[in-house]
């Protein structure tokens, strides 16, 4: 167990430097550049603000250059934004995507778990249309409609939440919901179609059929393996949820990680860019090989060696 | 399973069916005076959106409108922009003269000045931020707006004086050597020896480095000859043209008069900045910690991507006319998330293009807070003069006349048509001077203003043009059709957003209802875009527009001017650059603007761009913001603006806000141009005496 996570660990490195070096290539492809405006710069300005970056050495010098930064993990000042520096950036805007997105994963467990539970239980019933209606509306409604209607509704007709701004509990409510709505949605319907599979199973009929009380089957039993998908879907989901999702910060103007990652790109934030790319990929590879981990608990038969 | 999916589908029908009805009710509720929540802030605190988070709080450094707005509350000028004209109000400086050439300015600052840390503000801090903003090693992208002034230029791009072995320079013109000049008789303001230096003959300069000179005499021998044994002497921040005479009076040395040069003044570019926090701190100067500023507002807090507080600053010269208490940015640039806040009453103003298309009909009728006023902006295709069937004058002028411009306009909303170059409704006087050029000067071609005013629409002629031009445009059904012009060699490009695609697609059915010419559309990302445009690659047209920097037709028609200009179009007429550069050293008034009319007319005649509005302000701000303006720029001075709480004098119709008066803030105004005022009448006395 303990050699195959450090193994695992040990792939992270590579795999984190060649994200970075595939990004770095596509920004340099990209036409365009980080200090070009509507207005045409004069070349000797130009030539000023390529010898301050050191974008007048050859390519290969600079992608030495970023390289040997990346390895001492200093991405170095933000191209946009001078005097600040890209670890300073996503430490300061980390804090607000993951807050949203924890609260929203949470109700996205609790909702979703509910109802996937409640329709394999009670298959073919009311239950069963109502809740899996409920995912098939979250999963189709996206969320830059769902999120201007709540805004619509909650903050503009009603006035009892703020419609947009980070600020408080209440400036919570709205962005949570829109963000958990298509993951309750997945995870309904994951926990449906899990359980519906592992109630068939042998070994929940062997523990039916040893008297155990159905509480106990359900949940000592049949849901340890009915969650599997949910698990193997929660790896990639919440390090994409916590490190910021783009259309919900923008919508309710919330200053987290995707809303600047997104900005970034579009400002040929070269140094921005490949941090927060190298931290996201991070992120999600750790976030798997915790969820690879997960499944040796949740069932007997995975095991490590 | 069909019994499961269609139970489904009938529980989300009535899901959705009540959430949209939900919508609809909230919808028909906002029959009411005012666009949603309007409360007075108790703590006299204004809260503004200004745009996308600012790149940096150097004013020095930062160059776009969202920044600019920033910096006017931060940071203050020799002169600042007029509330209601942007024209240069005094600022740190109280008065100033002009010398008779028109190259020399004397800026006397007013001895009560102040940084944000107590200091005194004076001469020598006006002429580092100067040079500061042309060091090489900032590498700022406004440095070209200083180059106006005498070695700006080539200190900011780090070129060099050629000395001989005995010491004198090589002048520009013939490069035979100078002798340093004596003091000369027609000295502006006191003698002194930079004054001397600056004043002399222009000295020649070269690249600074050897690559560079390299470069140049291996093109030019006669240059290689005169190079020759000769010294190089880097040009540094001290040979540029601005001068502490004393403490509190600063001199500015142009190369050739620019009248518009006090307008633009004004931009954040030639703001004053601390030199000891700078010097100490580096590049984390502008931490909210460190930062000294030098105007009416301080920083109190800084969260990117939240919130940028300032408050009231205790040490600025005129605090006693700063009526509010701070000023909260919300760096926003999603234009609905902002009409939510706005509706909310969470958010007390916008700035200019901040109505979605969508909500325009709506928010229209609020007379009392949607401003809809002619900006000092313009939209406009590039055409691609060089490359055919573009390089075909007829062409281009069939193009122009086929767009009809009226409902262009009307489609657009917030836009007014436009068939010169310059705005309509900004510059009055200009536009008299142009009434009469144009007069004159259509008369003498057998043509009257009248037909160049058809200029707005006119496709009959149209027709008439391609048809000469090489491609007939015959009569198809109901329509028409042109099938022998290239459509593979000209398609409309533009940058991606759904205003330029709407555009786009208008522009591209009037030519096929009008011409029987259906070209293709091409949308690019910003970045990508740019470059694609300026270096002219595209084919035939490109989406442009241009803001004006300062309050003068010049900051649009310099748009030609030189080889390397911003126009993107290819075009470049020496002849044009004479008219431009003759207009602006003409000392007249009337009779400049008479000149740079007669340069747009020659401009317009070669029709290298198809002109197509003149843009709008299009904003909101709540009836109780009194002494905002929807200038043409949108710039505002913020130690004007208030927060009124008697409901009975607050805005009414912003249509009307432009020309009635505010007395609070025309007494302000008027104290504050009486130093100036009176300078002028002494002068004027002084002048009868001689």
């Amino acid at each position: 167990m303990l050699s195959f996570i450090l193994r695992r660990l040990l792939i992270i490195v590579p795999m984190a430097l060649l994200v970075v070096t595939v990004t770095w290539a596509l920004i340099r492809i990209a036409p365009g550049n980080f200090y070009s405006t509507e207005r045409t710069l004069p070349p000797a300005v130009e030539a000023n603000i390529k010898k301050k970056y050191g974008l007048d050495r050859p390519w290969y010098e600079q992608y030495g250059m970023m390289m040997l930064n990346i390895v001492k993990l200093d991405f170095g000042d933000s191209l946009r934004y001078p005097g600040q520096t890209v670890n300073e950036i996503i430490r300061r805007h980390l804090p607000y995507s993951a807050t949203i997105g924890f609260f929203a994963y949470i109700l996205a467990l609790l909702i979703g778990l509910t109802a996937g539970i409640i329709a394999a239980l009670k298959q073919n019933s009311i239950w069963d249309y109502g809740s899996m209606a409920l995912a098939m509306l979250g999963l189709s409604v996206p969320n830059f409609v769902l999120g201007p209607v709540l805004v619509l509704v909650f903050a503009l007709g009603l006035y009892l939440v703020p419609p947009s701004r980070w600020g408080g509990i209440s400036s919570l409510i709205l962005p949570v919901i829109t963000l958990s709505a298509i993951y309750a949605a997945y995870i309904a319907r994951l926990t449906r179609a899990g359980m519906l599979e592992v109630m068939r199973s042998d070994y929940v009929r062997t523990a039916r059929a040893k008297g155990l009380d159905e509480k106990t089957v359900l949940l000592k039993h049949a849901l340890r393996g009915g969650i599997i998908p949910v698990v193997s879907f929660t790896g990639p989901a919440l390090a994409g949820l916590l490190a910021g999702t783009v259309v919900v910060e923008k919508v309710f103007a919330i200053p987290g990680l995707g809303n600047i990652f997104i900005q970034s790109v579009f400002n040929r934030d070269e140094p921005l860019v490949l941090g927060i790319v190298a931290f996201i990929s991070i992120l999600i590879m750790i976030f798997n090989l915790a969820v690879d981990i997960s499944y040796g608990f949740l069932d007997p038969r995975i095991r490590y060696e | 399973m069909q019994e499961f999916i269609g139970k489904s589908l009938a529980v989300s029908l009535i899901c959705c069916f009540v959430l949209l009805s939900m919508t609809g009710c909230i919808r028909s509720s906002a029959e009411q005076k005012y666009f949603g929540i309007v409360k007075v802030p108790s703590d006299n605190v204004l809260r503004y959106v200004t745009g996308s988070e600012p790149e940096s709080l150097d004013p020095q450094f930062v160059t776009g409108q969202p920044e600019a707005r920033i910096m006017m509350a931060l940071y203050e000028g020799l002169v600042e922009y007029h509330p209601i004209t942007m024209e240069p109000i005094p600022a740190i400086a109280e008065s100033w003269e002009i010398g008779p050439d028109g190259t020399e300015y004397l800026f006397h600052l007013r001895k009560n000045a102040k940084f944000s840390n107590g200091d005194p503000i004076t001469a020598k801090d006006v002429v580092f931020s100067f040079r500061r903003g042309l060091s090489p090693e900032l590498a700022s992208r406004n440095a070209n707006l200083a180059y106006y002034l005498k070695y700006a230029e080539a200190y900011n791009s780090a070129r060099a004086f050629v000395r001989n072995p005995d010491g004198s320079f090589l002048v520009k013109d013939g490069g035979a050597p100078a002798a340093e000049p004596a003091a000369k008789a027609d000295t502006f303001g006191p003698d002194s020896e930079f004054h001397r230096f600056i004043d002399a003959p222009e000295r020649l300069t070269v690249p600074g480095d050897e690559a560079g000179r390299k470069k140049l005499t291996d093109k030019d021998a006669k240059m290689k000859a005169l190079l020759e044994g000769k010294q190089f002497v880097p040009v540094r921040a001290e040979d540029v043209g601005i001068e502490a005479v004393d403490d509190h009076t600063v001199r500015l040395k142009l190369y050739q008069p620019a009248p518009f040069f006090l307008g633009l003044l004004a931009h954040q570019f030639f703001r004053v900045v601390h030199q000891p926090t700078i010097e100490k701190f580096g590049r984390a100067w502008t931490k909210p910690e460190n930062i000294v500023t030098s105007g009416p507002f301080r920083v109190a807090a800084h969260k990117p991507y939240d919130e940028l507080n300032t408050v009231k600053e205790p040490n600025y010269w005129d605090a006693a006319n700063v009526k509010l208490a701070g000023i909260d940015f919300y760096p926003l640039d999603e234009q609905t998330t902002m009409l939510n806040l706005y509706k909310a009453g969470e958010l007390d103003a916008t700035y200019n293009h901040t109505i979605p298309a969508a909500w325009n009909d709506t928010v229209k009728q609020f007379k009392a807070e949607y401003s809809l006023h002619p900006e000092v902006a313009v939209d406009y295709y590039s055409l691609s003069v060089k490359k055919p069937p573009m390089d075909n004058l007829k062409v281009r002028q069939a193009l122009s006349l086929a767009i009809d411009r009226e409902a262009l306009a009307q489609f657009q909303r917030t836009k007014k048509p436009l068939v010169d170059f310059t705005p309509e409704g900004i510059f009055p006087k200009y536009e008299e001077a142009r009434q009469k050029v144009y007069t004159e000067l259509l008369t003498q071609q057998g043509s009257s203003m009248a037909e160049w005013k058809a200029r707005i629409f006119d496709a009959e002629k149209a027709r008439k043009l391609m048809t000469e031009a090489g491609f007939p445009v015959q009569q198809a059904g109901s329509g028409w059709s042109t099938p022998s012009f290239p459509v593979d060699k000209v398609s409309i490009t533009y940058n991606t957003s759904e205003s330029n695609q709407k555009i786009a697609e208008f522009i591209q059915a009037q030519w096929k209802q009008n011409l029987g010419i259906t070209l293709p559309l091409k949308n690019m990302e910003f970045k990508t875009f740019l470059p694609y445009r300026s270096a002219v690659e595209y084919d035939g047209v490109v989406r442009n527009g241009w803001v004006g920097d300062y309050m003068d037709p010049f900051t649009f028609l310099n748009l030609f001017y030189s080889q390397q200009n911003d126009g993107a179009t290819g075009w470049w007429d020496p002849k044009y650059d004479k008219m431009l550069d003759d207009a602006n050293k003409e000392v007249d008034e009337m009779k400049r603007f008479e000149m740079l009319a007669t340069a747009e007319f020659y401009m317009m005649q070669q029709q290298i761009i198809v002109p197509l509005c003149t843009a709008g302000t299009s904003w909101v701000k709540k009836p109780f913001i009194k002494g905002m303006y929807p200038n043409p720029g949108t710039l505002h001075a913020w130690k004007f603006v208030y927060l009124e709480k008697d409901s009975a004098k607050w805005t009414k119709s912003m249509d009307d806000i432009m020309s009635e008066k505010d007395p609070a803030v025309t007494a302000q105004i008027d104290q504050l141009v009486a130093t100036q005022e009176a300078l002028k009448r002494s002068k004027a006395v002084e002048k009868t005496a001689e």
